[in-house]
């Protein structure tokens, strides 16, 4: 189908997230790294604000701290001084350089800077790159899978191509999209570990932004893939990317070692867990674990129970593609119609959807999904929703009206069920609120 | 290319016009932390509440930043709303300003603000758009103030931007407007930006007393009310430098003299009363005034007992970003919270003065930021609870130390005399908490156990 755009000049209450917020994210997942946002400081303190009100963790980033004369002069001096500073205190295994609109615009060319940088100091053994992430292109989805793909890229030149690579066929190479929560990372990683797969995370949230009591500060990330196992990746036998922003870095080990690899666009509700669970079960040989069966049987039961609550009822969804995606098939499942979809921007994925897909603002969502029952987005929605007199799931990024937000669970049938409860009891609770109010509208009290 | 402002020596002086304080000093790349000038623009001026807040540029600079204030508003509620020009690749090439006009329009047409506030970025600035020229032409031709602020994030640091901001007011609103009824003693609040409603408990404050708070520069403010800010007779600035320069200025142009106050603890909550009275000129006001400071201390003296007794030779560190730190420190100090630690990083020298007249000699002062620097403080000098800044609470949940929020994104207000009680109320509920024993303890298979005897 095609997608949509509103005409209007001004974005009011704007959906997209920077694409730079989107890298830092993908660099939380990985240990001993550091961002440094190249622009004015301003981008990279509003990604580490927005990120710490959602995770509720620290977020490590820095800035190169650029000023007007320095745009002009010599934006570089400012990035050599916080390479300088940054290894000589922290001395982090990752470093990655996030090129803005500014540093874009003003054509500063960081990335030979970076290569003579390296050359000069002799470094080796950690990973520096730099991705170039302007503002005014994509959003927070392909900020983060254009990092990973940077990452990727400068692993593979780092142990190159040369010699024959051991392949393990036992471990496969987890790419998981910018739309799942710690939570959601950590269901996937079990999920394919109990075919008995090691599984490689890139990045990995769940073992640094899901919570952890690691005393003893430090700007860079506490948790996260390390490292070694980063470069052990490079050895999987197989690659499974969640989200179809996750194709190209897939494609990317593809193409330069022969890593086959597999792209699952969602991974929630009782289809795509079937897939994904499917063809665990026909690479490994192994049988589906108890576990998941129960799981299987508990999600339609749930299913069952609230189809009552979702009959008649429709959403209206404003995410980022690959989380619309997702969420709008899990919706085909329950029944429920689908009166808006909005998005942040186009991708190849929302272009190939069968429904009518949107690209806008959180005012378009207001416009088109009128009459709504059940609003999910971020919570820059809450007004928009209580306008619309719909009820409001939180979901996406930012979410800052609940706590464990980001440890909540979409993925597999486990997540489908969490999702599914949690939007039938909205439903619920929003229908009691009207019955009441239409008691005390007739006088009785 | 011109440089965006042509006095940028004189920016330099970040925070106060006067030429004696000491100039920010350049932010260190890797180590530097903080919002940038737009968004020090932005949070003086979002609380006009009923003024639609347009961002000139690629969508993350609003995007990234609306919605993340905890200014509170009593009625309308456009400047919740997120507006930005949103522009893309060919925008950035071909130039935004049409986008921009066709914006204002837009956004004029549609929800009839009393006032579009402008705002320029680092990439608008870099391209070099004349957001003067474009909103001096649509405020001409929509009869709608259109006010641009020059503020781009790369200016310099976030105070600089507030002062910015001031600049725009004092260039484009002050002084436009008259008001519908006369107010003969009215008071203008500079710098209080109404976060988790704490305008109010002054205001409520204020009114007993016969004083009329003229404009809210900026908390829960309307447009209108600011463009007759210059009839006030009295202006505050409530502990916020950067905005000192607009009082300044509004003495030197309206004769309106001024004094910097604050509402955190109770002796500065009555000092400052007292003081507006006393600006006021007004002897009976004066001594209604007395006798309300009276009435609230001996009643809070009352109230606060059961608290200060279980607070009294607790140590606190105090890191607040600099402009609140004096205040902050009378306010634990009436509760008899020692402050062991005190951030001077953003503090001129005034600040400074002020700090070391309320603490001990021993006291350490932390110069510079980073989350590091503070937990060694902490750890160093033994403190009980840590009083910062957003940024760093969950630095300090990390380490186990309990905390209390006391910037931008707060929810409770510790202004006033109830304030006081309610930070009271607070540091309690903080330091008893049982997470800190329960998080503290290891589980009971990580504990040394003497070995059964079987
Ligand atoms: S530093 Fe510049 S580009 Fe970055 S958020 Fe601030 S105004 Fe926008």
């Amino acid at each position: 189908m095609t997608v949509n755009k509103r005409s209007k000049p001004t974005s009011v209450n704007p959906m997209k997230i920077g694409q730079s917020l989107g890298s830092v994210l993908a660099f939380q997942g990985c240990y001993k790294a550091l961002p440094i946002v190249h622009g004015a400081q301003g981008c990279s303190a509003f990604p580490k604000a927005l990120l710490t009100r959602h995770f509720r963790e620290p977020i490590a980033v820095q800035t190169s701290a650029l000023q007007e004369m320095d745009v002009i002069f010599d934006a570089n001096r400012n990035l050599e001084e916080a390479l300088n500073t940054i290894l000589s205190k922290h001395r982090p295994d990752i470093i990655g350089i996030i090129g803005t609109e500014l540093t874009d615009v003003a054509g500063v060319d960081y990335q030979s800077m970076l290569k003579t940088y390296k050359r000069e100091r002799n470094m080796r053994g950690g990973l520096a790159f730099s991705v170039t992430l302007p503002d005014f292109r994509g959003s927070l989805e392909s900020g983060f899978s254009s990092t990973v793909e940077a990452m990727l890229d400068e692993m593979i030149q780092q142990v190159g191509h040369r010699g024959s690579r051991s392949v393990n066929t036992r471990q496969i190479t987890l790419l998981p999209g910018s739309f799942l929560t710690p939570g959601d990372v950590m269901e996937l990683k079990e999920m394919i570990s109990s075919f008995g797969f090691e599984v490689i995370a890139l990045p990995d949230i769940s073992t640094s932004l899901s919570g952890h009591l690691l005393t003893g500060f430090s700007p860079l990330t506490r948790g996260g893939v390390p490292l070694d196992s980063m470069l052990q990746s490079l050895h999987s036998g197989l690659t499974i990317a969640i989200g179809g922003s996750m194709e190209r870095p897939a494609r990317r080990l593809h193409n330069a070692l022969g890593t086959p690899y597999k792209v699952f666009e969602s991974a929630m509700g009782l289809k795509a867990t079937d897939d994904i669970l499917q063809f665990l079960h026909q690479i490994s040989g192994e049988p589906v674990q108890l576990r998941y069966c129960w799981q299987r049987e508990n999600l339609l039961d749930s299913m069952l129970d609230a189809h009552f609550q979702f009959a008649g009822m429709s959403a209206l969804v404003a995410l980022e593609p690959d989380h619309l995606y997702t969420v709008s098939s899990w919706l085909e499942e329950l029944g429920v119609e689908q009166k808006a979809l909005v998005t942040s921007y186009e991708t190849p994925l929302v272009v190939e959807m069968e429904r009518e897909v949107w690209v806008g603002d959180l005012d378009d969502v207001e416009l088109l999904g009128k009459g709504a029952d059940l609003w999910i987005g971020n919570s820059h929605g809450i007004n928009g929703a209580a306008r619309l007199d719909a009820a409001f799931m939180a979901a996406g990024f930012p979410v800052w009206n609940e706590l464990g937000a980001y440890m909540a669970t979409s993925v597999g049938y486990r997540g489908a069920m969490e999702w599914t409860n949690k939007a039938a009891n909205l439903l619920m609770r929003r229908e009691e609120e009207h019955r009441e109010s239409s008691i005390r509208y007739r006088g009785w009290n | 290319m011109e440089s965006i402002r042509n006095d940028v020596f004189d920016a330099q002086a970040c925070g106060s016009l006067t030429p004696k304080s000491k100039p920010c000093p350049r932010p260190k790349p890797g180590e530097a932390a903080g919002g940038c000038s737009f968004d020090g623009a932005q949070i003086t001026l979002l609380p006009i509440m009923d003024a639609a807040h347009l961002v000139h540029g690629p969508a993350a600079c609003a995007g990234n930043s609306w919605e993340s204030r905890g200014a509170l508003s009593s009625g309308p509620s456009l400047s919740q709303y997120g507006f930005t020009t949103d522009l893309n690749d060919n925008d950035i090439i071909f130039g935004g300003e049409k986008k921009l006009k066709d914006s204002i329009d837009y956004i004029a047409g549609r929800f009839m603000p009393p006032a579009i506030f402008v705002y320029a970025t680092c990439v608008t600035a870099l391209i070099g758009e004349d957001l003067d020229a474009v909103c001096k032409e649509a405020a001409g031709r929509l009869g709608l103030p259109v006010i641009p602020v020059n503020s781009p994030g790369f200016v310099g640091s976030k105070n600089l931007g507030n002062r910015l901001a001031g600049e725009a007011l004092l260039q484009y609103v002050i002084g436009t407007g008259e008001p519908e009824i006369e107010i003969p003693l009215g008071v203008n609040l500079i710098g209080e930006y109404n976060i988790a409603g704490e305008m109010w408990d002054i205001e409520k404050l204020m009114k007993s007393v016969g004083i009329t708070l003229m404009s809210r520069i900026t908390g829960d403010a309307r447009y209108k009310e600011i463009t007759w800010a210059h009839h006030a007779k009295v202006n505050m600035v409530v502990c916020s430098r950067a905005l000192l320069g607009l009082a300044k200025e509004m003495e030197a142009r309206y004769h309106i003299p001024y004094f910097e106050g604050s509402f955190y603890g109770a002796k500065e909550t009555t000092y400052s009363l007292r003081q507006m009275a006393y600006l006021l000129n007004d002897r009976e006001m004066e001594r209604r005034v007395d006798r309300l400071t009276e009435r609230e201390e001996n009643r809070l003296i009352q109230e606060l007992r059961p608290y200060r007794k279980l607070l009294k030779g607790k140590k606190a560190v105090l890191y607040t970003g600099g402009v609140k730190s004096w205040s902050i420190i009378s306010a634990l100090k009436e509760l008899g919270v020692q402050v062991v630690g005190v951030g001077t990083n953003k503090s001129t020298e005034d600040d400074v003065r002020r700090i070391a007249d309320r603490v001990g000699d021993d006291t350490e002062y932390i110069p510079e930021g980073g989350a590091s620097r503070i937990i060694k403080t902490v750890r160093d000098r033994k403190a009980d609870i840590m009083i910062a800044g957003g940024r760093n609470m969950y630095v300090a949940m990390k380490e186990q130390i309990p905390f209390i929020d006391i910037n931008q994104e707060r929810h409770k207000a510790y202004a006033g005399y109830e304030g006081l009680l309610r930070l009271a109320k607070e540091l309690t509920y903080s330091l008893a908490n049982p997470i800190w024993k329960l998080a503290a303890s290891a589980a009971p298979w990580d504990k040394e156990e003497p070995s059964y005897d079987r």
